[in-house]
């Protein structure tokens, strides 16, 4: 279903994403990656990275060429996961970096995610300034004898592991017994380093990075960690298990008791375990990610902002506070920044913090997580098209004039102990419904909803 | 600064130009997947010679061979003999040389070879532009796609092994020929020291010879820009000196005196060393001196002209199977027995064996030769001028016999007048020759007088 409606290419604030061949080619990447070198500041190198895609190679290839037309200086990591490619341009104070693949997408697609010279992604501002570059066509090629070059780099696992250690106790947590799906994506690198250099004991499965056939899809939610995962946890004698996308920026998981937990688990229970530890008390989600945020949020003093779904909008309203302010910001899809790690999504150092959580609470995975209140969320999905929809959420906000009414993506009604969103998808002709209950799920509104919403189509 | 219009050139030739803000990198991925779509994917060689863009024009070209679905084996910087030898040794589906020659450093190109090593004929690069334009490239899916490998190790070893079958190595070696080159700092900086010092035994003193350094001189081997050289050769007392072009296709020579042999006379030699040898015909174009019939007719052999262009040349090679061809004016020798393409080292190597053979030195082996004196010209082109020009000179000449097959050809009893457009630069170019020099000079003098230059 979602492959017949998915669009095959999509160039937006987010950068380049598509489905190789069909949709993205490599004259989209040519000029994408002439647009970047061309918007980024003069001079500085720039850290390159993909995960093991096999369309990465003929798109870092590209990318390359385009960088050094532009006379900058690349850097390639090679198979790298994103949080360590954010790593590097920072810790090389490169002009910015561009992450060469499609992170929880199917392994037919791919993608550029670009990063500024601060390591995080363009605010809407500059994406916007590199699509108008892109557009325009008018990139800054310099002259034969000032092309660009190209190296390698060794020490950027290692270094990124010198940050992780100097944040989390190491000693403590290779005590745990934790299993990891990594769905033949770039954590492995990590985790198998971690091993090696530290005496991590992780166990790993589907810890092959593949090019081509992924064991599933490479997508954090309970699903996936039901598949493979969980059930591996009681056998294995297991504390807990982690899945991560391909490209290790987020992380779901999996109980010692072999429960697949919902992947909106980890922004609460990490805001659960930050927000005590800092002085910032805001934490930054988008309207679609559970009620349980807020409740955590309230106890410990902190403030939820909530923003349109999608990452720049994340990213956007982390630059209209100043850092100290903010605890957390983060996804219902697994996808947490942290300060420490200077807000870049960070999959590995989401899951170091989990395991310090447990750490320091001397408990289960499965009694924290069963600690919180039951909250239960329902998820559908409508074909719709295009012109219909603003008329559509005109039609709901008639329907539910007793909820407090959110209109900052699509509509969002709340009540004091559930809430409704209905929104567009950013990537297919769908809209997206998603209901919350505190306790049994909203089976009755949810059912109400999808019946309004498919008479209406 | 070249005129604008010249600055990039999307043709049957390919393409070439300045690059940076006219040879680009989109330009250079797209035509590559172009031509990963007309030879079916499949695995396809690419190297480079030493320009300062090679690297990144690699990158690029290797983007768009890969979304075409091919395996692109990379070479790295070789000489363009030795990448098309490759190409065929290894039965690759194609191959690509990123080099432009003799051009100006600031200048780049792609060179595309077919499945046996060879230039693409004019059909085939008729086929390739019409599909770069139509932009209907092969895709491959992820699933699809294929790898990079690289072999930097085997090209050399195959192209030397085949020059070997066809000289005297030992009588070579022992010789220990004192011998002086200057690579340019191209492509021939990867390999030629070890071939006339490891492979030919010769006691080697070489300049230009780091791959790394931009070009130390013009980058086509005239004997003008090739004074660093001559000194070399005279002050180090050499028995012969070598220079080569950017990626290693051309020759020029440098007699023991220190003086650049006239590339005719090169070409001349090389056809006689292999008329010796093998069976067939000699090809070269219409601006190739009569010194190569005369070589020919001693060994009973015929001689075709052709347009210029390494191309033609190659292509009537082939319909006539010629034993050896090339254009003299260019130092360029082809000889089809090593492979069918411009190829320095077999020169080197023929030169080195005939003048083992005959204990002569090379200064007398040119001396041997029929002496024939040229001159060469150039008259800046403006469109609409040269069919008046070339009627002007049929009227001055109205016994000449005429080729028309490439510009005008006039052969005349005293000798010959050869006046064609230049295809990469906005001139016409000129070229006579006559049995003396008096009769050359005239010669020249009377065309640029009718042409008003």
């Amino acid at each position: 279903m979602a492959q017949q409606t998915a669009k095959l290419l999509r160039i937006s604030q987010v950068g380049l994403r598509g489905i190789v061949g069909t949709g993205m080619t490599a004259a989209h990447v040519l000029d994408f990656a002439s647009a970047f070198g061309t918007f980024l500041e003069p001079g500085k190198g720039v850290i390159v990275g993909r995960d093991p895609r096999s369309s990465g190679i003929m798109i870092r290839e590209g990318v390359v060429a385009a960088l050094m037309a532009c006379g900058r200086n690349v850097i390639d990591l090679g198979i790298a996961p994103t949080p360590v490619i954010q790593h590097t341009i920072r810790r090389m104070d490169a002009a910015g970096g561009i992450s060469i693949g499609a992170s929880h997408n199917a392994a037919e697609w791919n993608a550029l995610k670009f990063f500024g010279r601060n390591a995080t992604y363009l605010s809407t501002a500059e994406a916007n300034e590199l699509l108008d570059i892109y557009h325009l066509k008018k990139f800054s090629f310099v002259e034969w004898d000032r092309l660009g070059e190209l190296r390698g780099e060794d020490g950027a696992l290692d270094s990124y592991l010198d940050e992780l250690a100097s944040v989390f106790d190491f000693d403590a947590l290779k005590r745990f017994r934790v299993v990891v799906d990594c769905c033949n994506g770039t954590s492995s690198l990590i985790l198998r380093r971690m091993n090696e250099r530290f005496g991590f004991g992780f166990t790993l499965i589907n810890e092959k990075m593949q090019g081509v056939a992924f064991a599933h899809e490479p997508a954090t939610n309970k699903d996936m960690v039901a598949l493979q995962l969980a059930p591996l946890m009681k056998p294995l004698n297991a504390d807990a298990g982690f899945l991560f996308d391909a490209d290790s920026d987020r992380v779901a998981f999996a109980t010692e008791d072999g429960t697949a937990v919902s992947e909106e688990m980890v922004l609460p229970m990490l805001a659960d375990y930050l927000l005590p530890r800092r002085l910032g008390k805001l934490v930054i989600t988008n309207v679609s990610s559970t009620a349980l945020v807020d409740e955590v949020a309230s106890r410990h003093g902190g403030q939820v902002v909530r923003v349109a779904v999608g990452r720049q909008a994340t990213i956007d309203a982390l630059s209209s506070y100043r850092p100290e302010q903010i605890a957390l910001a983060g996804e219902g899809t697994g996808a947490i920044m942290m300060p420490q790690f200077r807000f870049v999504y960070d999959g590995i150092a989401s899951m170091l913090a989990l395991l310090s959580m447990m750490r320091e609470r001397g408990e289960k995975l499965s009694a924290i997580v069963n600690s919180y209140p039951k909250y239960s969320i329902l998820k559908g999905q409508v074909p719709l098209v295009t012109q219909r929809i603003p008329a559509l959420f005109t039609l709901l906000r008639s329907h539910y004039r007793d909820g407090r009414a959110n209109v900052l993506d699509g509509l969002r009604v709340d009540w004091p102990d559930r809430w409704f969103h209905v929104r567009v998808s950013q990537t297919e002709p769908l809209v997206r419904i998603i209901c919350e209950q505190r306790g049994d799920p909203p089976r009755d509104l949810f059912d109400a909803l999808m019946e309004r919403v498919r008479s209406f189509a | 600064m070249p005129k604008r219009e010249h600055l990039l050139k999307i043709g049957v030739s390919g393409i070439r130009g300045v690059v940076g803000e006219f040879l680009t990198p989109a330009l250079a991925c797209s035509f590559a997947q172009a031509f990963g779509t007309y030879v079916r994917g499949g695995r396809v060689v690419l190297g480079r010679d030493t320009r300062k863009s090679g690297e990144m024009l690699t990158h690029a070209v290797a983007s768009g061979l890969l979304a075409a679905g091919c395996e692109v084996v990379e070479v790295g910087i070789l000489p363009t003999p030795t990448i098309q030898i490759y190409v065929a040794a290894t039965h690759a589906q194609g191959g690509i040389a990123i080099t432009a020659s003799h051009n100006p450093p600031e200048y780049n190109a792609l060179k595309l070879f077919n499945a046996q090593g060879l230039f693409f004929n004019n059909y085939e690069r008729a086929e390739l532009l019409d599909l770069y334009h139509q932009s209907d490239f092969r895709q491959a899916t992820n699933e699809e796609m294929r790898r990079v490998v690289t072999d930097y190790a085997s090209a050399p070893k195959l192209h030397v092994d085949r020059i070997l079958k066809h000289v005297n190595l030992e009588r070579i070696r022992v010789r220990r020929f004192r011998v002086a080159l200057d690579a340019v700092n191209g492509a021939g900086a990867m390999i030629t020291p070890g071939f006339l010092r490891d492979v030919l035994g010769c006691e080697l003193q070489a300049i230009a010879v780091d791959p790394r350094k931009p070009f130390p001189r013009e980058a086509e081997p005239r004997p003008e820009v090739l004074g660093e050289i001559a000194e070399l050769v005279r002050h180090c007392h050499r028995e012969i000196g070598f220079a080569q072009d950017p990626d290693g296709d051309r020759l020029a020579v440098i007699d023991e005196n220190g003086n650049v042999l006239d590339n005719d006379d090169v070409l001349a030699l090389a056809v006689d060393v292999a008329l010796g040898r093998l069976p067939g015909d000699v090809v070269v174009n219409l601006t190739t001196s009569a010194v190569v019939d005369d070589v020919a007719r001693a060994h009973k052999r015929r001689v075709y002209r052709t347009p210029v262009g390494e191309a033609n040349v190659v292509e009537m090679m082939q319909a006539t199977n010629a034993a050896i061809g090339g254009e003299g004016s260019n130092g360029g020798i082809i000889f089809p027995a090593v492979h069918l393409c411009r190829d320095s080292y077999t020169g080197m190597a023929f030169l080195l064996d005939r003048m083992a053979e005959t204990g002569e030195t090379i200064s007398s082996l040119a001396a041997r030769l029929p002496k024939y004196h040229r001159r060469f010209g150039k008259v800046a082109y403006e469109h609409g001028r040269l069919g008046p020009l070339m009627q002007s000179l049929e009227t001055r000449f109205p016994a000449a016999e005429l080729d028309r097959s490439d510009g005008l050809k006039l052969l005349l009893p005293q000798g010959w007048i050869h006046v064609r457009a230049s295809n990469t630069e906005p001139l016409l170019r000129v070229a006579a020759e006559a049995k003396s020099a008096q009769e050359a000079d005239h010669l020249l003098k009377e065309v640029l007088r009718l042409f008003g230059a």
